[in-house]
């Protein structure tokens, strides 16, 4: 009783192990698994039922192993602990026999499937992934119905153990993409992934990125769409959401819920956010550059506007800008951190009062408020967090370039942006790619 | 998988970010009237050369100018190719010094110009960093975020043209070619071949129809037309001729009451500039490529970053816009040799490997 | 590349820019507030000095205010760079919006200031010009009392959009500069002077030859000039003997022939009016014709004024690019132009006669 002694040994260590004696039919046998993910008294049920017709039929009781579970040597300690952890049911018979690793029926642990919380929807389908792996793979096998959908399923880490699915549309895909992915995949393996970050590494991206290699998405209808697109889509187990791969500057600007609104309407609010990332990422710029550096470029009228309500302020453009900038980031980061109940005082708290102060106390001038509400709001026209994160910060390139070259350090952040996302590529497929036609890249 | 889209919008924008600022001052200064017969001149020589080159490197492909003169030893690959690793630099040397110039004499006169030349010596630098491709996507973003700015000014800038000006259409100098050997007429061709050679070293993994790009050439002569007649047509000739830049001082006399902006020069020069930094990364990334070539040891990084060096110190030593001006015509010798002889050997070559090709 | 060896150099870079601006700060860039933009210069000449008087708008939002600076000194550089020293806000020229020049110094010439105006760039070439009569410090105090909005307003009266009327010569510095540098063109400017009711008024327009004052004519005759430069003479009320027109629209045709090295130049100058009021009861025809006499009356009279100052103002050496050769050109002021045929039809044309009928 090696095995069962290494479990006991185990068991003082891990209160939630069970190890519970039972007789099937008439075999002593020992149940083993953790506590916290079976629900005993319904498995034990099923066990039972299962073992009666094994008895009607008179085919030994080991026949179950073809039934529901498959063996393991009663040496391969390894095997045991590991299937232990991922919530499946260890039969050790009392004699030497291989003990059987079966399904067991497991205790419901996550959510049912609700609406998403970080992505709104106004026309389409509301369902959004939940933590559990086979619940999504089932919503986006729902949602697109084709025999052409693959999936390959890989365990992730070798201390914490993480499942991963890869789903791709068989001809659509990109067919060097998937493979090099499948080789990032399969080649890091062995590596942990307890978040995105260590995840953006086990692809073999940089950690310095400015944009995120892959979209993240809640909505089953985003998922079907990026996978008929060629994307790949990836599930890690315990992540609510789907991880679309590649990401492309698209996928800023369009999401497949815009095609349900008519087709007019659709461009127009897809120039809607592109206007609306131009203008987070330049206005400050825009701001700095023409007051300290070009007024000669502004009409005479607004030249004055600005210059009369500058008058008392005490310090450059440039670090009115980032005094506010930053403020208002410091409200967007406890927005999101707080409840929501108490995220409206926040509201009230920085808008009104330190609003209207800062202007009264002739700290900042009332445009530079005017155009910071505007970079603030226009950043979040784009679609998805992350990629508004991302925008986020490319702004602030832009204005120390502007403060010290004014409308050409404007231009030359421009360039540099252009750049960096130029340079940027998943497995070949260039950031600056158009999602249609798998090829050829376009701005 | 065709990329011609990338090739012939990189391919206009480097020479429209050159055009507008010495090239109309040449013209004007070279003709008294009948300017477009120069233009026109200037212009066919262009397109023929580019389709003797075009012809060459499609002999000669897959392989890169660097590579076709290779096949025929390395020491005649070194003679051949040296002046145009020499022609480039102080191409690079120019333009940064230059558009500085002019950025500081439009609207920056306070900022000092080290500061402008660091700028742009370290924007084309870092996009050279990241290599041809990246150049290639950058120009196409850049393109269509500068595009409307450009577009705008082009359909403004004929507000004050009176159109009387381009009469009489033709004289006797403009009809008999006299100018075709005097330093205005030969310094214009910097407008016409600054860009078009690297599209010989382009790697094979950005395949592009030769063709294309010949046809997207022909989009290039509104643009010099425009880039001379708007300040002719503003001024005159007699006026137009004293000034340093006629194109940018024309768009300067646009009067447009309905923009919060009052000098939309501004924006148009920028994007100008922009193209630049694009068109000078991609000289610098050329540059690096012939000196790798030679010292294969060398990374790319570290070959541009010692490029970039020594030219910001090569435009530190320069004194003064004449100076510039001087270096430009010195350069002129080079610039034939470039425009002239490089593409003709590279269609023999090219002719000649296609054969041995063809033979095996 | 690997995008990977990119990263550090990326850093660098940005750790430059970062120790740049410590260590240069913003090198001389001015906020906004701590600029002074005058809207209007005024240029007297009191024995051998200039004085210049500019006129500041005060930035106070909630005051109505602006202050006149004034200085001498032996150039306009000079006397900025002096008032630079005692205002506590650095002067900015670039929205210089109005250029008053005493007419004293129009008569020697403007030729020198605006030239170092387009020279050096701090001033719009878009300034509109405009010459007085009378002493310059009364006029800017009329502007400073009697101007709203901190005198930006200032501006609109020559403005198209806003308060202008075809009474006015709209000249800009750069129509000054050409006119100096053209055969064939010279420019009319606007002669003004303080306003009793308003901040200025004008007399009609000064005549330029080649950059100097020669001449003036009346605001009736300006009005010739803009109708007959294309500046629209529209909803400009003529007030008759027998009834007021409203002028609707207007359209010019010409055709010009060399007889005998004689310019001929016949116009044909078509008006749409509506009447608007009449004087007991003419008949639509009658009132045409002293509406065409009128006018052509007018016309030759402004005509034969700037022909005797040999100052083209209406740009009619223009016409005749294609018929005089280049080299005899130069001398149209002087030898062509007091000969010039004009030969001039007014056609009017009663659009409609308003709401009320008349009677054939």
């Amino acid at each position: 009783m090696e095995l069962l002694e290494h479990l006991r040994n185990r068991q003082r260590q891990d209160a939630d192990l069970f190890i519970h004696r039972i007789f099937l039919d008439r075999y002593p046998v020992t149940l083993v698994g953790a506590t916290s993910l079976i629900d005993l008294p319904q498995t034990v049920k099923l066990l039972q039922t299962q073992v009666r017709h094994v008895v009607a039929s008179e085919s030994p009781l080991l026949a179950i192993s073809g039934g529901i579970g498959e063996r393991i040597g009663q040496e391969e300690l390894v095997k045991v602990f590991e299937a232990i952890t991922e919530g499946k049911l260890i039969i050790i018979p009392d004699n030497a026999d291989p003990c059987i690793k079966l399904f067991p029926i497991s205790r419901k642990l996550s959510r049912s499937i609700e609406a998403p919380m970080t992505e709104n929807v106004l026309r389409g389908g509301i369902s959004a992934f939940t933590e559990d792996l086979d619940t999504n793979i089932g919503i986006v096998k729902k949602q697109t119905m084709t025999d052409k959908l693959r999936i390959h399923t890989y365990w992730l880490g070798s201390g914490l153990r993480r499942k991963a699915t890869l789903l791709y549309m068989d001809g659509a895909v990109n067919s060097s993409f998937l493979r090099e992915l499948q080789l990032a995949v399969e080649s890091h393996s062995t590596q942990d992934v307890p978040d995105l970050q260590t995840l953006n590494t086990m692809l073999g991206f940089t950690r310095w990125s400015l944009v995120t290699r892959f979209n993240t998405t809640e909505l089953p209808e985003n998922a079907s769409f990026a996978l008929n697109e060629g994307k790949v889509v990836m599930f890690l187990d315990r992540l609510p959401f789907a991880i679309v791969l590649p990401s492309l500057v698209g996928d800023m600007f369009a999401s497949d819920n815009d095609r349900n609104y008519p087709l007019f309407f659709m461009l127009a609010i897809r120039l809607l956010r592109i206007v609306g990332v131009l203008i987070n990422t330049l206005m400050p710029g825009v701001y700095v550059a023409l007051v300290s550096v070009n007024p000669d470029v502004l009409r005479i009228e607004l030249a004055m506007s600005i210059a009369g309500s500058r008058v008392g302020v005490p310090y450059p453009a440039i670090v009115e800008t980032v005094l506010l900038l930053v403020t208002l980031e410091l409200i967007l980061e406890a927005c999101i951190r707080l409840p929501k109940s108490i995220g409206t005082t926040i509201t009230m708290v920085g808008g009104i009062i330190l609003g209207q102060a800062v202007v009264e106390a002739r700290l900042v001038s009332n445009v530079l408020i005017i155009i910071l509400a505007a970079t603030t709001i226009a950043s979040f026209t784009v679609i998805g967090f992350h990629n508004a994160i991302s925008i986020r910060i490319s702004k602030y390139v832009v204005l120390i370039l502007s403060a010290l070259f004014g409308v050409l350090g404007l231009f030359a952040g421009m360039i540099v942006i252009s750049a960096y996302l130029a340079s940027i590529s998943s497995f070949g497929v260039p950031y600056l790619s158009w999602p249609r036609s798998k090829e050829q890249s376009d701005g | 998988m065709d990329k011609s889209m990338q090739v012939i919008v990189v391919y206009l924008l480097t020479h429209i970010g050159l055009i507008f600022f010495m090239y109309p001052t040449d013209i004007i200064e070279c003709l008294e009237t009948g300017h477009w017969s120069a233009i026109l001149l200037g212009f066919a020589i262009h397109v023929a050369l580019l389709a003797v080159y075009l012809k060459g490197l499609q002999f000669g492909a897959p392989n890169n100018v660097i590579d076709i003169y290779k096949r025929f030893g390395r020491w005649f690959a070194i003679v051949f190719l040296f002046p145009v690793a020499l022609y480039f630099a102080v191409v690079i040397v120019i333009t940064i010094r230059a558009y500085s110039e002019i950025v500081t004499l439009v609207f920056l006169d306070n900022t000092p110009l080290w500061a402008i030349m660091a700028l742009l010596l370290a924007v084309s630098s870092l996009v050279a960093v990241y290599g041809v491709e990246t150049i290639f996507r950058t120009g196409i973003l850049v393109a269509l975020l500068f595009s409307p700015a450009l577009l705008l000014v082009f359909s403004l800038s004929f507000q004050n043209a009176d159109w009387r000006y381009m009469l009489p259409l033709i004289d006797q100098r403009a009809a008999s070619f006299s100018y075709v050997f005097r330093e205005p007429f030969l310094l214009s061709f910097f407008a016409f071949t600054g860009g078009f050679l690297f599209l010989g070293f382009i790697p094979p993994r950005i395949p592009y129809k030769p063709r294309k790009v010949l046809l997207a050439s022909a989009a290039l002569l509104p643009m010099f037309m425009l880039s001379v007649y708007v300040p002719l047509l503003t001024f005159g000739q007699s006026a137009a001729s004293l000034l340093q830049f006629p194109f940018i001082t024309a768009v300067d006399t646009v009067n447009v009451s309905w923009l919060m902006f009052d000098r939309i020069t501004l924006f148009f020069l920028l994007s100008l500039v922009g193209f630049v930094m694009i068109y000078i990364s991609l000289v610098m990334w050329k540059t690096a490529l012939m000196i790798r070539s030679v010292v294969t040891i060398m990374s790319p990084i570290v070959t541009i970053l010692l490029l970039t060096a020594s030219v910001f110190l090569a435009c530190l030593y320069i004194p003064n816009w004449h100076a510039v001006e001087r270096i430009l015509w010195w350069n002129t010798l080079l610039r034939l040799y470039v425009m002239l002889v490089i593409p003709f050997v590279t269609l023999v070559l090219g002719f000649r490997l296609h054969r041995k090709g063809a033979a095996h | 590349m690997n995008v990977k060896n990119v990263i550090p150099y990326a850093s660098t870079m940005l750790l430059i820019v970062g120790m740049m601006t410590l260590l240069c700060g913003c090198w001389d860039n001015k906020d906004i507030n701590h600029r002074a933009l005058p809207i209007v210069m005024g240029i007297e000449k009191s024995e051998d000095d200039y004085q210049v008087y500019l006129l500041i708008p005060m930035k106070d939002q909630d005051k109505n205010s602006a202050l006149v600076v004034s200085d001498k000194g032996t150039t306009i550089n000079e006397v900025i760079d002096k008032m630079n020293k005692n205002l506590e806000m650095q002067i900015d020229l670039l929205h210089l919006k109005i250029i008053i020049f005493d007419r004293s110094i129009a008569e020697k010439g403007l030729n020198d200031s605006l030239s170092s105006f387009m020279r050096a760039g701090d001033v719009s070439p878009k300034t509109i010009v405009t010459i007085t009569e009378h002493k310059l410090r009364p006029l800017f105090e009329r502007m400073n009392a009697a101007s709203l909005n901190n005198g930006i307003s200032l501006y609109d009266y020559f403005e198209k959009n806003a308060g202008w009327s075809p009474h006015l010569a709209q000249t800009r510095i750069w129509h000054v500069f050409r006119s100096m540098q053209s055969e064939t063109k010279d420019v009319p400017v606007p002669l003004i002077s303080a306003g009793k009711a308003t901040a200025l008024e004008s007399s009609g327009s000064a005549v330029l030859r080649k950059g100097i004052m020669v001449g003036k004519i009346s605001s009736d005759e300006t009005l010739m000039f803009n109708a007959f430069a294309g500046m629209g003479s529209q909803g400009k009320i003529e007030v008759m003997n027998q009834a007021s027109v409203l002028i609707v629209s207007d359209t010019l045709s010409h055709s010009t022939s060399l007889v005998e090295n004689t310019p001929v130049l016949n116009s044909k100058l078509t008006l749409k009016v509506t009447i608007i009021e009449t004087k007991g009861s003419p008949t639509a025809t009658l009132i045409q014709q002293e509406l065409e006499e009128l006018w052509t009356a007018r016309y030759i009279r402004m005509f034969r004024k700037v022909q005797s100052n040999r100052a083209d103002i209406l740009g009619l050496g223009q016409l005749f690019r294609n018929k005089i050769p280049m080299d005899r050109l130069k001398y149209w002021r002087d030898d062509y132009y007091p000969r010039l045929k004009f030969n001039f039809r007014i056609h009017a044309i009663i659009q409609n006669e308003g709401l009320l009928k008349m009677k054939e």
